[in-house]
């Protein structure tokens, strides 16, 4: 087969594909802080005493690990407006990441909360501290520190992951360079230079997120909101 | 057997595996035409775009129908050949083509200047034109009224390089990467129009009277025709050769009025 | 006229399922044994060989999936000219994908073999290839069995990304399904059920191991 590679026409459009690029990146991080706030609510229900409560976020983490990203996000674009529910396909697309990452940080916080010792909520409540004092500065922020590499690499997941909502129109990366290859037809050469962004972005992530660790829980007093920024 | 022996097996089976892949790339870059191969093997491998009634689409049965593959299946019968439907999204009957997982596209290809650079077209055989389609209550009569309104297109169609030319500032284009995709986006009303070929539009609007379309205006018209590799010059005189029989026995002219409902027009050759 | 979603259309998403079970069985063979010779070679003696065994896990576990898979589909035909029928290429595809996966958790199952098991193993005078054989493979292996099984839940989540370039499988088929019926509200939710049911098991069956190995251990 005589293929001519034609790199040109991919450093023509490098705006457009940096623009998709900055898209798919804001789109992980809005999915990730989302994400984040669902999976700590649903932390904080499972420790209620409501049994409803504790097996509908079973019930959620399990469907949630399952099943298709890409399912979920067809049920969320296509089905939901048939409940009268409806977002624009971007709005889709950072809802359906949410809720499938918020399964997985749901998971991933239980391990944490249940790796830190019985003893310390205890000794929290004989300090009569209210019930959500504990849960947050006894329970929530150490486990994060445990979680923290997990929920990590879920962002690298989340960021990857990010290239199939093209399939409900969401605009970001993958979508951008599925529009370029489908009027110039050098798919080959737009794939592999999109290819190359997400690596590039992935390793760029772990290092962001391996100096917040640092930044967060190794330097001096342990501040841990800077999980979620 | 220990270790060592199970590594280097291993690693000689590999080596072999891979030389066997490159004499293979190169038997296929050399020796033998797409028509060879097709006539060798008994078997040609065209393209099945499935989600574009009544181009192509699925029967009770989940079996594949359409204009398009009942064309195939004549194409196939007169080369005497076993047919082997390859199906893709519309996106992907170019690539497919060019990857080589099928030998040729029958998916309603409209012939395109662009498309003209990457494949090359047989003659054509059959027409369309594309249109925006939208519920009745949408005042959109013209390209002027996409203005502020969601228009939902396919990637690699016809529409996606046609309704942007027309169409004036502020529409707000949604592409999607599946004929079904931009078809579902419209009767769940994620997006207010879509475009379309004239024919795909009757048929979804027949299919769902509820959702109360109706074709706004046409954006293009245009031929379609099988497409092959650039380089596939006698299968592309086949299929032409082909193409014109069918057309001289009026079996393309009772393909395309079974299923679209008109009679085919006059088809020019290139 | 459109038809609605009753057992015909049923059954053309339960047909479908055998397409996602082949493609997972298939990429989850495949990317077993390359995933082994992965591992493997991360464990070698030679930095050059380990070397590539980790610039092959970083490539493919930092890139997405659906790329992978256009460049898969596409980019062989165009980079040798060697010219897959669809299956084949979908195939090697998650093929190569599962090696990476399957390589880096072995390759991690094997480190968590204790050091001082391969010294001992050394201090007897027993060839490296001979420790890991009889020695740190077999708990490995142990080891490996939770992580693998939950592999094969997101291998076959995975599969459903095959939809996107029109392989028909089980997500495939379901947007089949949806243009024909028009109903989305039950389609999807149908397939999504389909999936449930295939990996559910394996997800507690995953769980109910790692719990064994955990109390195992202690």
């Amino acid at each position: 087969m005589h293929y001519v590679f034609q790199f040109g026409v991919v450093w023509d459009n490098w705006q457009r594909l940096l623009q998709g690029a900055v898209e798919t990146v804001q789109m992980s991080v809005a999915a990730f802080v989302l994400g984040l706030l669902l999976a700590g609510m649903c932390t904080y229900a499972r420790g209620s005493r409501s049994r409803v409560l504790r097996s509908a976020v079973r019930g959620y983490v399990e469907v949630i690990r399952n099943t298709p990203l890409l399912v979920q996000l067809f049920i969320i674009y296509f089905s939901l407006p048939g409940l009268g529910v409806r977002m624009d396909a971007d709005e889709a697309a950072v809802v359906g990441l949410a809720v499938n990452f918020g399964g997985y940080a749901t998971e991933i916080l239980r391990a944490g909360i249940e790796a830190i010792p019985r003893g310390q909520t205890e000794a929290a409540t004989a300090l009569g501290l209210r019930r959500w004092r504990i849960f947050r500065h006894v329970v929530l922020f150490p486990a994060l520190r445990i979680a923290y590499p997990g929920l990590a690499g879920q962002f690298i997941l989340i960021l990857l992951g990010s290239s199939v909502v093209s399939a409900i129109s969401a605009e970001e990366l993958t979508s951008t360079v599925n529009t370029l290859q489908s009027t110039t037809f050098r798919s080959f050469e737009f794939y592999f230079a999109a290819t190359a962004i997400y690596l590039v972005m992935a390793g760029a992530a772990r290092v962001v997120l391996d100096g917040l660790f640092w930044l967060g829980f190794e330097r001096g007093r342990p501040k841990l909101g800077a999980a979620g920024r | 057997m220990n270790r060592r022996d199970l590594v280097a097996g291993k690693t000689i089976a590999g080596a072999a595996a891979l030389t066997a892949l490159a004499a293979t790339a190169q038997a296929q870059a050399t020796a033998k035409t797409t028509l060879d191969r097709i006539l060798a093997d008994k078997k040609i491998r065209i393209t099945a775009e499935v989600t574009s009634p009544p181009f192509g689409t699925l029967d009770r049965n989940g079996q594949l129908d359409g204009s398009e593959i009942a064309t195939s299946r004549q194409l196939a019968k007169d080369l005497g050949v076993e047919l082997e439907l390859v199906q893709v999204t519309a996106p992907q009957r170019i690539p497919a083509l060019l990857a080589g997982r099928a030998d040729l596209a029958i998916s309603s290809l409209s012939i395109t200047l662009d498309r003209a650079k990457t494949v090359a077209f047989c003659n054509p055989h059959g027409a369309l034109s594309t249109v925006i389609t939208a519920p009745k209550g949408k005042p959109i009569a013209a390209p002027a009224d996409m203005a502020g309104k969601r228009i939902g297109l396919t990637r690699g169609t016809l529409e996606e390089a046609a309704v942007p030319k027309g169409a004036p500032a502020g529409v707000n284009f949604v592409f999607f990467d599946d004929i079904a995709a931009t078809i579902q986006a419209l009767l769940s009303g994620q997006v207010d129009g879509a475009g379309m070929s004239a024919f795909a539009a009757s048929s979804v609007a027949e299919r769902n009277p509820g959702a109360g379309l109706e074709k706004k205006f046409t954006v293009a018209r245009a031929y379609y025709a099988p497409a092959v590799r650039q380089a596939d010059h006698e299968l592309r005189q086949w299929i032409n050769t082909l193409v014109f029989l069918n057309k001289q026995n009026g079996v393309l002219a009772d393909i395309y009025e079974k299923y679209t409902g008109e009679k085919l027009p006059d088809l020019p050759v290139i | 006229m459109s038809r609605d979603f009753e057992w015909p259309e049923f059954v053309f998403l339960l047909l479908a399922v055998r397409w996602t079970l082949a493609l997972t069985a298939v990429a989850f063979i495949g990317g077993g044994v390359g995933g082994l010779a992965v591992a493997l070679m991360w464990v070698s003696q030679f930095c050059a060989v380990r070397a590539v065994a980790s610039v092959y896990i970083a490539l493919l576990q930092s890139t997405p999936l659906l790329l992978e898979l256009v460049l898969g589909f596409d980019g062989l035909a165009v980079l040798t000219g060697v010219r897959l029928d669809p299956w084949p290429a979908v195939a090697l595809a998650f093929t190569l994908y599962a090696a990476a996966f399957l390589g880096d958790a072995w390759r991690g199952t094997i480190e968590a073999i204790p050091r001082a098991q391969w010294e001992a193993g050394a201090a007897l005078a027993l060839p490296r290839r001979h420790v890991l054989q009889l020695v740190v493979l077999p708990q490995a292996v142990r080891i490996a069995i939770p992580v693998t099984v939950g592999f094969l839940v997101q291998l076959i989540k995975g599969t459903s990304v095959a939809a996107i370039v029109g392989f028909v499988e089980l997500t495939r088929a379901g947007q089949l399904m949806v243009n024909v019926t028009f109903q989305p509200m039950i389609v999807y939710p149908v397939v999504a059920v389909l999936y449930f049911l295939m990996c559910w098991p394996l997800s507690l069956a995953a769980g109910r191991l790692e719990r064994r190995l955990a109390t195992g251990r202690g």
